[in-house]
């Protein structure tokens, strides 16, 4: 009988129910920044982490029959995406957009015919999509 | 019918509540446009990444290849060759987008440069560079 007038007054009680609703719309706010946060900044330490793992050199820079070839070797994990070459000397440094894809353990061989290599001392250099170098110095 | 139509009584609470909910519902909503605003502005700091490709000792001037790696566009806000800030022709980089940045400074020859390039969100990129000989 007392559980059961306990029980009615509880129910019809409406004191503190809009505190109740605070909290929780207050948790979803916070648990949704939060979240939102936490998940951007994995994805960003994601990128940070392929960055370090990525690991690409210049193996070969060579004159070819008509314009040049560039080896390329990558010795890391990840497959490397080349988007940038440069070709240095003390007159002049130029820029080539490239598109180089290099499986992880691979050798790839690259050939421009527009690109004649400078004569003295130049460096070669390539930029990965994940802002990586790989440099070669050359005469 | 009529008597229904006639009576007043309960009009206050319904306008109450209406009220209310309309309190609420605004309330809610400048709640979700903050928090849309701290955090787009987290997302922005935390997803820039810039990197210096090339820096060129041209006569006078150097000129830095920059190129944007991170996940949202940057503005170059200030460039400081030795720590003293340099004017620059402005630079604004969308993603995967890259470009010259040049800055008139008049360097000597085989000499180490402390070049600081700093974007409008406080990203710092610094190295230092050789000038030619």
């Amino acid at each position: 009988m007392l559980w059961t007038i306990t029980c009615r007054r509880l129910r019809r009680d409406r004191r503190g129910i809009s505190n109740v609703i605070v909290v929780a719309l207050s948790l979803v706010i916070i648990v949704a920044i939060a979240s939102n946060i936490v998940f951007w900044n994995y994805e960003m330490t994601q990128l940070d982490w392929e960055k370090m793992k990525e690991s690409v050199t210049i193996t070969k820079v060579e004159n070819v029959t008509s314009g040049s070839q560039f080896t390329f070797q990558n010795n890391g994990g990840l497959t490397v995406h080349l988007v940038s070459l440069w070709i240095i000397n003390s007159a002049n440094h130029q820029h080539y957009d490239i598109n180089v894809f290099v499986n992880s353990a691979e050798t790839k061989t690259y050939p421009r015919n527009d690109i004649n290599l400078p004569t003295g001392n130049y460096t070669v250099k390539v930029v990965t999509e994940r802002g990586n170098t790989a440099v070669y110095s050359g005469s | 019918m009529r008597k229904l139509l006639r009576s007043r009584r309960g009009v206050t609470p319904v306008l109450g509540s209406l009220l209310m909910t309309v309190i609420a519902v605004a309330g809610m909503s400048i709640a979700i446009t903050a928090t849309y605003v701290i955090t787009d502005g987290l997302h922005d700091n935390m997803g820039e990444r810039l990197i210096v490709e090339d820096v060129w000792f041209a006569p006078d001037q150097v000129s830095m290849y920059l190129r944007n790696v991170g996940k949202v566009s940057i503005e170059v806000a200030a460039v400081y060759v030795n720590r003293t800030d340099q004017s620059f022709t402005p630079l604004e980089l969308e993603q995967n987008k890259h470009g010259w940045l040049t800055v008139d400074y008049g360097w000597s020859v085989d000499s180490a440069y402390e070049i600081k390039v700093v974007t409008r969100r406080g990203t710092i990129v610094v190295d230092y560079y050789m000038s030619p000989s």
